[in-house]
């Protein structure tokens, strides 16, 4: 197999394939930037005009293309707190305290440098180890993936922030706008008021730039007599090159990030955005400064950066071995693949290695092309709309997003819903209610109800069929450990303070 | 002197309109698909329109528009809304786009369309893990008759060919399963290779390229299939089931005859074309074609029993 890997080279360093995986990731990185625009829309409205291409041309772009907007999403997030990916959400977090407080040009230089090494990983994976991680996919049914969700919706305490009541309110948002929809096991119609449009649900992307992105551009329109932004935004950016060393200490979050991201994307249906929220949890963790995180600490942004871009080759191993994506992206590369006759499964490897392996070095030059292409000179030029006068600035972002939610599946409908959204978000802004925790929920709350569902159907509504197996036993385990003991830790210690104290 | 002149008219605008109509087509043909591009009826689209093009000649142009949503419904419904001069076609599933007839509340019928052709017949299958026990029907039917519900089946959504051909087997055996509905056939296949359900029912398309992970038990066709000749059928295990999905081409109802006829044509030559059932097949479309009213008739057909499925025993 390791063979195949070495003869499918010389065919995708052809110059035409290369310049595909350049074309791929510069485009990425320009959609991912701009808010409303995502890979999964950018992907499927290229899918059509690769009809005629050649297979490998087609899916270097794409590869590039995933690659660069995982980490085109981070600028936006860093510069106007607007996520331009549901999977740049955690970016912002830390990334826009530190444009605030003009360390954005380093921000985003932490962002492109994670990226790439997130993706160069998750490619050098997916070159090396897709069978055997194909078979930890299959250990995942219903119930385990209903434990993997658990696990996700339960770091939502740490999302919270000051006000533990509205971060549930938030939360419970969110979850509320994940059930709108088709029921899948009763055939049933939930929250859809007779619309066709929401019996698929509602797209993550129409609820992120609704929250995310209306609001600050009305911020924009709202104080349009202040100064342009550029001496709030000084950049700083320095040359990549030396601003690298000082990343170095990072090398401990690259590394557990990495790892979240590739286990992340190889289980069905979770996504870069829990990918990104979890290891950021998990590096604030395991801080020695967890108080400073939140204000502007670069290793938060290394964390949320490197994951996800670290699932995004891994999302790859289950959608070509198994059929099954393991991102939304995914799942539409996964029809470019179809339209040039590649059927996903085993066959595929051994009927069309070249394509298959050409596939994930394109996947790897994406990853690495990433430090040349989204350096200084892609952020310096993003960097440049800060000029902008805030009016018009606030205008372009409206305007992108209208057009971006249009396109998703081409009606005004989503249009409305996102108008909608921002007017939730423009007054849960105002109320100081946390936007994360609705995004956590949207993305987790019918993904487990569904997975508890079906394992209850499965198991002929025996309860204890939940736990029974080895899988979700350790799931179980991590959960408890990772989100229950700290708590507990916490309180625990809280009291004894409070004894000690009162005992003086 | 003015009846004369409405007369001419008249006589003006029909040589105008049948003139158009005998230079179909004069303008671009638009294949409406009620899916993302990228899905499987997406790429059966895709794939049909440049040998539509070359069959219908005089440099006609097929273009596929994409409107998703509510699993075909919207598109579907845009096009018996659409104006039946023949350039608006749409794909067309069954049984789903009939199901939804049954289950929601839909603005079409069987009768908003004109049938043109099918193309696509992809059969159902019943697969296991390669692991277990259960590689024949016979030990299959014994299992699930043991302890009624006890054998899951993983298949894609309720009301569509997976659920259909389950209660012609519930039928046809009289053995109970516990049905599973996956959302879409990939992670329900998933699951049966992770031994999560004890089996699967797919399409034929959707397991060729997994023989080797999954013991295929049999096909709903009444003869084998040339994609693989050695899948036993159901037929010849002495269970009569046929069933499967099928994906084909509709205009909106009151197509003008000679357009029509123009159209059924580039179908018919096109299916004969070679070139044309490697090119389905490598996308994973099994073809078998089904022309204008016998189309119509398998409409209608798989309706009634849609139907008769649904008042004894609604899947919601």
């Amino acid at each position: 197999m390791y063979s195949n890997l070495l003869d499918a080279l010389p065919q995708v360093l052809g110059w035409a394939n290369l310049l595909s995986v350049v074309i791929g990731v510069t485009a990425g990185i320009c959609v991912g930037a701009l808010p409303g625009l995502s890979a999964t829309m950018a992907i499927s409205v290229l899918i059509p005009f690769t009809f005629g291409l050649d297979p490998l041309v087609a899916l270097g772009m794409m590869a590039g293309i995933y690659n660069g907007a995982m980490y085109g999403g981070a600028i936006p997030a860093v510069l106007l707190r607007i996520p331009g990916t549901p999977a740049a959400v955690a970016t912002t977090f830390d990334g826009y305290p530190m444009a605030q407080s003009g360390r954005g040009g380093f921000a985003l230089q932490v962002a492109v440098v994670s990226s790439a090494i997130g993706g160069i990983v998750s490619a050098i994976v997916l070159m090396l180890l897709a069978p055997p991680l194909a078979q930890v996919t299959l250990l995942f049914g219903p119930a385990e993936i209903f434990w993997v969700a658990v696990f996700g919706l339960s770091s939502i305490v740490f999302l919270l922030g000051g006000d533990p009541i509205k971060g549930l309110i938030s939360a419970a948002f969110g979850v509320t706008v994940s059930i709108v929809g088709l029921d899948t096991i009763t055939g049933y119609e939930r929250l859809t008021f007779g619309h066709l449009e929401l019996l698929d649900g509602i797209n993550i992307v129409v609820l992120l730039v609704g929250l995310y992105a209306l609001p600050p551009a009305i911020d924009l329109l709202e104080n349009a007599h202040l100064e342009a932004t550029t001496d709030k935004f000084n950049l700083g950016t320095g040359s990549i090159w030396k601003a690298i060393p000082q990343m170095l200490g990072f090398w401990k979050t690259w590394l557990r990030s990495s790892v979240i991201g590739v286990l992340i994307g190889i289980l069905p249906g979770a996504g870069g955005s829990m990918a990104a929220f979890l290891s950021y949890n998990e590096a604030r963790r395991a801080a020695k400064n967890p108080s400073e995180w939140g204000k502007g600490e670069p290793e938060g942004v290394a964390a949320s950066e490197t994951a996800n871009n670290a699932d995004t080759a891994s999302a790859m191993i289950p959608a070509l071995t198994l059929g099954v994506p393991g991102t939304s992206v995914a799942a539409v590369m996964l029809g470019g693949l179809l339209i040039h006759g590649l059927q996903p499964g085993p066959m595929l490897f051994r009927d069309n290695p070249d394509l298959v392996f050409g596939f994930m070095w394109q996947f790897l030059f994406g990853a690495i092309l990433l430090i040349f292409l989204g350096g200084s000179l892609a952020t310096n030029s993003f960097a440049q709309v800060l000029r902008l006068p805030r009016p018009m600035l606030g205008a372009i972002i409206i305007a992108l997003v209208f057009i971006g939610v249009y396109s998703i599946n081409g009606r005004m409908f989503d249009v409305y819903l996102t108008l909608g959204f921002g007017l939730v978000g423009y007054f849960m802004d105002k109320l100081r209610f946390p936007l994360p925790p609705v995004v956590l929920g949207l993305i987790l709350g019918s993904f487990a109800e569904e997975n508890l569902r079906l394992a209850l159907r499965i198991g002929r509504n025996d309860w204890s069929t939940l736990w029974q197996n080895t899988t979700s036993q350790i799931i179980i385990a991590i959960t408890v450990g990772v989100i229950v003991c700290p708590l507990v830790m916490r309180v625990i210690r809280a009291r004894k303070s409070d004894n000690a104290s009162s005992g003086q | 002197m003015k009846l004369k002149t409405l007369l001419a008219a008249a006589c003006f605008v029909t040589a105008f309109t049948s003139s158009a109509f005998a230079q179909y087509p004069e303008k671009k043909i638009e294949i409406i698909v009620g899916y993302a591009a990228g899905g499987g009826t997406d790429v059966m689209a895709r794939t049909v329109a440049p040998f539509l093009e070359r069959y219908l000649g005089d440099g006609a142009t097929v273009v596929v528009k994409n409107v998703p949503g509510a699993s075909g419904q919207i598109g579907v419904t845009e096009v018996a809304k659409a104006k039946p001069d023949g350039y608006t076609l749409g794909t067309f599933n069954l049984p789903g786009m009939m199901a939804r007839t049954l289950d929601r509340n839909a603005a079409y019928s069987a009768d908003s369309f004109t049938y043109l052709a099918n193309v696509v017949d992809d059969p159902n299958v019943i697969v296991t893990a390669k692991d277990s026990e259960i590689d024949t029907m016979d030990k299959l039917i014994k299992a699930a008759k043991a302890d009624p519900g006890a054998v899951t089946v993983g298949m894609s959504s309720l009301g569509g060919d997976d659920h259909l051909f389950l209660v012609r087997l519930q039928e046809d055996t009289g053995a109970q399963f516990t049905i599973a509905p996956f959302k879409g056939s990939a992670p329900a296949r998933t699951a049966v290779m992770g031994g999560h359900v004890a089996m699967g029912i797919f399409n034929l398309s959707e397991i060729l390229g997994f023989r080797d992970e999954l013991n295929v038990i049999g096909l709903a066709t009444k003869e084998r299939s040339s994609l693989a000749d050695d899948i036993p059928t159901f037929a010849e295990q002495g269970y009569n089931v046929v069933n499967g999905s099928l994906r084909g081409f509709v205009a909106p109802k009151g197509l003008p005859d000679d357009v029509r006829q123009k159209l059924l044509d580039a179908f018919k030559k096109a299916y004969d074309d070679p070139e044309f059932s490697k090119a389905m097949v490598a996308s994973g479309n099994p073809v078998n074609l089904t022309l204008g009213d016998d189309f119509k008739a398998l409409t209608h057909e798989q309706y009634d029993f849609a139907k008769k499925v649904w008042e004894t025993t609604p899947w919601k």
